[in-house]
């Protein structure tokens, strides 16, 4: 009776000790073994044993990529603007040894760095300078916090600037300034438009006028040419003179007969003589 | 107290805990499942083996079977998979040196295809390297490698 109590009890034993020894660690976890309080072990994904009663799986810890949200911050420039900035970085543990026992809490370690580190590399930067190299912020803030993550077993894949924004009374100033810019653009486009219409309508006058000149020279050759080629018909000294004078004359009256005030038109019967009237002489 | 245990007791037993197994996946219950059958067919074979007896042939041969997986056919299923895992994706991969790394500063190799999510690594090493030449990853100190001659 006896030896059957002890034998069932030993079956117990062995059925405990098994149950709290065989360990199943699902891919994309680590488990870090404690052999009676000290770092023993990491167990891989899959089946392990750990030996019952000494050891314990102190910490389960992942080796998937870990999305860490850097809270928005307040970040002055080297041309103390206030910019307000929050990140997104993503981590991976390497090794979950140095991880669990190199920080005590390495998400709010790395968090705080990210931010802190963000500061420090914005800090030395111009406002715009900040604004616009986003690529150049991200490189320097993985390098600069590599060695302070080596010792807790982590790499930092990538770090994601999400918003970098003025804060309210920067952005009210920047858009001031742009709206600024843009009326002394309007203005200028103006000033450049009225300058540009003024010269052209001078050079028009000048043209104008130059051509008047020009045309009062051809009207004069022209009369010239018509006296010389009615001297030449005529032959005489006085009398193309005369000629010329009775054709403007009758012109003249042609004229008057087609204006709306004219009525009626008495031509002299005699033109030679009322030309020669005129004349006072021949 | 007489208690008889028939030797069917011992496989319909051996049975359920196989069974049990699928829905607990401890992936122990099943050798003592099995043991307990293999008990079914040693009691069979003979009736008059005392119970205190049977049981405790009963632990050791499942402790026997447990062992003997862990020890021998375990290592010879071993799950090459990366998947997840980081560090082993990346220690024992060959890159070329882009930039060699000197006094006080992080030399630059790159990868023939991003790993862990970049191409170009800063790297330190013992060994003194030239550009252009093949190295093979040790071990990863933050987003730095540690790297030797390949």
């Amino acid at each position: 009776m006896g030896f059957l109590v002890v034998t069932v009890a030993v079956m117990l034993l062995v059925l405990f000790t098994f149950y709290s020894g065989v360990r199943l660690v699902p891919q994309g976890y680590k488990w870090v073994v404690q052999r009676l309080g000290k770092y023993h072990r990491t167990l891989p994904p899959g089946l392990n044993f750990i030996i019952p009663f000494v050891d314990t799986v102190a910490y389960k810890v992942t080796t998937k990529d870990i999305v860490l949200d850097i809270p928005s911050q307040e970040v002055i420039t080297r041309d103390n603007a206030v910019i307000i900035a929050n990140a997104v970085a993503y981590i991976n543990i390497l090794s979950p040894e140095k991880a669990v026992y190199g920080v005590e809490d390495y998400r709010i370690a790395i968090q705080t760095l990210v931010q802190t580190t963000l500061r420090s590399i914005v800090g030395e930067m111009d406002l715009d300078d900040a604004l616009s190299s986003r690529d150049k912020i991200k490189a320097h803030l993985k390098n600069s916090i590599s060695d302070d993550i080596s010792d807790w077993g982590i790499t930092l894949k990538t770090v994601e600037i999400q918003d970098i924004n003025p804060s309210g009374t920067m952005q009210s100033a920047m858009e001031e300034q742009a709206a600024a810019e843009r009326a002394r653009r309007a203005t200028v486009t103006r000033a450049d438009g009225d300058k540009q219409a003024a010269i052209l309508e001078a050079e028009g006058r000048l043209e104008a006028s130059r051509r008047d000149a020009e045309a009062q020279v051809v009207l004069a050759k022209a009369s010239q040419r018509s006296i010389e080629m009615v001297t030449a018909a005529i032959g005489e000294k006085e009398m193309p003179v005369v000629y010329l004078l009775g054709e403007k004359y009758i012109k003249s009256l042609e004229q008057i007969s087609k204006s709306q005030n004219g009525k009626t038109i008495v031509l002299p019967a005699d033109l030679p003589a009322a030309v020669k009237g005129m004349m006072g002489k021949l | 107290m007489e208690i008889e245990i028939l030797y069917w007791y011992w496989v319909v037993l051996g049975v359920m805990l196989m069974l049990s197994e699928i829905v607990l996946t401890t992936f122990f219950i099943l050798w003592f499942g099995l043991a307990a059958v293999i008990m079914g067919a040693l009691t069979y074979l003979f009736p008059d083996i005392e119970v205190s007896w049977q049981i405790l042939i009963w632990t050791v041969l499942s402790s026997a079977l447990a062992l003997f997986w862990f020890k021998f056919l375990k290592p010879l299923s071993i799950d090459k998979t990366k998947a997840g895992l980081s560090r082993e994706a990346i220690v024992g991969e060959v890159g070329q040196v882009i930039s060699v790394p000197r006094e006080g500063m992080r030399g630059k190799l790159r990868f023939p295809a991003p790993i862990l999510g970049a191409d170009e690594w800063m790297i330190m090493s013992q060994d003194s390297l030239a550009e252009g030449d093949r190295v093979r990853v040790k071990d990863v100190s933050g987003n730095s490698l540690i790297v030797e001659k390949a």
